[in-house]
């Protein structure tokens, strides 16, 4: 039961996650970023889901799981992109007001890029520590 | 039902069998392409439906239509690394309730898009771009969100119910 909630609130905490990011770098610039950033909300409802489901999946077999380098490798990158969307909600969240109809500035398109590479080799690395 | 066995054994004699059953990798890199797949729909589908169901509406409507190939790439992915499983394995799956529960859920979705497409889009593009959605869209968008969360579950769960699994 757990692992279906994981799954779940990857989708929504990913799922969102990067497509703020894609907005960001330029794409869907139909969609104003100051009103779809609206939607960092319930991606952290999905963050939450992982918190609480992993935290319960991790105390099955919390021996294992500590030595175990790729999920550590994991952990790490869920704790940055976390701290990616962190920056989105307040920093890049209050700057957007000057740009958000439009294409967002430099330094907001590199916290994107660096989103993207926590967040999909966080699936990746989450993934492949059930096989190594 | 002997066409039925027969398919799932024709499945095993093909390349693609060989391919995801024969190197270490294979299985775990189509697994992740399906959890990538897997949130990249998500999160259109989050977007677009709950922008349906009335929320955010400071977004035009029509602007969240730029999400769809997001989802119908995402969706792309997760059917052809979705067969890889099925023609790898085909008894694991046909054997399992959970994952005929799935492709139910899946069919059930696409009608829903089909209706929501033939009968309901056309109204809402003739409303104002911030109008209040009408029930019907709203009814479409939970139906929506209802039916892919629980492909998500069934498929999740495949492996811990039912007999066919593993």
């Amino acid at each position: 039961m757990m692992i279906t909630f994981h799954a779940i609130g990857m989708g929504v905490m990913v799922g969102l996650s990067v497509i703020l990011d894609a907005r960001l770098l330029g794409w869907f610039l139909e969609i104003p970023y100051s009103a779809l950033q609206r939607f960092l909300g319930v991606a952290w409802l999905g963050f939450g889901i992982n918190f609480l489901s992993g935290a319960s999946l991790f105390t099955t077999q919390a021996p294992d799981y500590v030595v175990h380098v790729i999920f550590m490798v994991k952990m790490s990158l869920v704790v940055l992109g976390a701290i990616t969307a962190a920056v989105l909600q307040n920093i890049v969240a209050r700057e957007s007001a000057t740009w958000g109809q439009g294409a967002a500035p430099t330094n907001v398109k590199i916290i994107a890029w660096l989103s993207i590479i926590f967040w999909v080799p966080a699936i990746v690395t989450g993934r492949l520590a059930a096989y190594i | 039902m002997s066409m039925y066995n027969a398919v799932q054994d024709w499945m095993q004699t093909t390349w693609v069998h060989h391919v995801v059953l024969d190197y270490a990798w294979s299985w775990p890199t189509l697994e992740t392409l399906h959890f990538i797949g897997l949130s990249g729909l998500i999160g259109a589908l989050l977007v677009m439906d709950l922008r349906l169901i009335g929320f955010e509406r400071v977004i035009p409507l029509r602007a969240v239509h730029a999400l769809a190939p997001v989802a119908i790439v995402s969706f792309a992915i997760n059917l052809i690394t979705g067969l890889g499983f099925v023609i790898a394995v085909p008894r694991m799956y046909t054997g399992n309730w959970s994952f005929w529960a799935k492709m139910i859920c899946i069919a059930l979705a696409g009608l829903n898009f089909a209706l929501y497409y033939i009968a309901i889009e056309p109204k809402l593009l003739k409303a104002g771009p911030a109008a209040p959605t009408p029930i019907s869209a709203k009814a479409a968008g939970v139906t929506s969100l209802v039916l892919w969360f629980g492909a998500l579950s069934f498929g999740r769960l495949l492996p811990y119910l039912g007999t066919g699994g593993g």
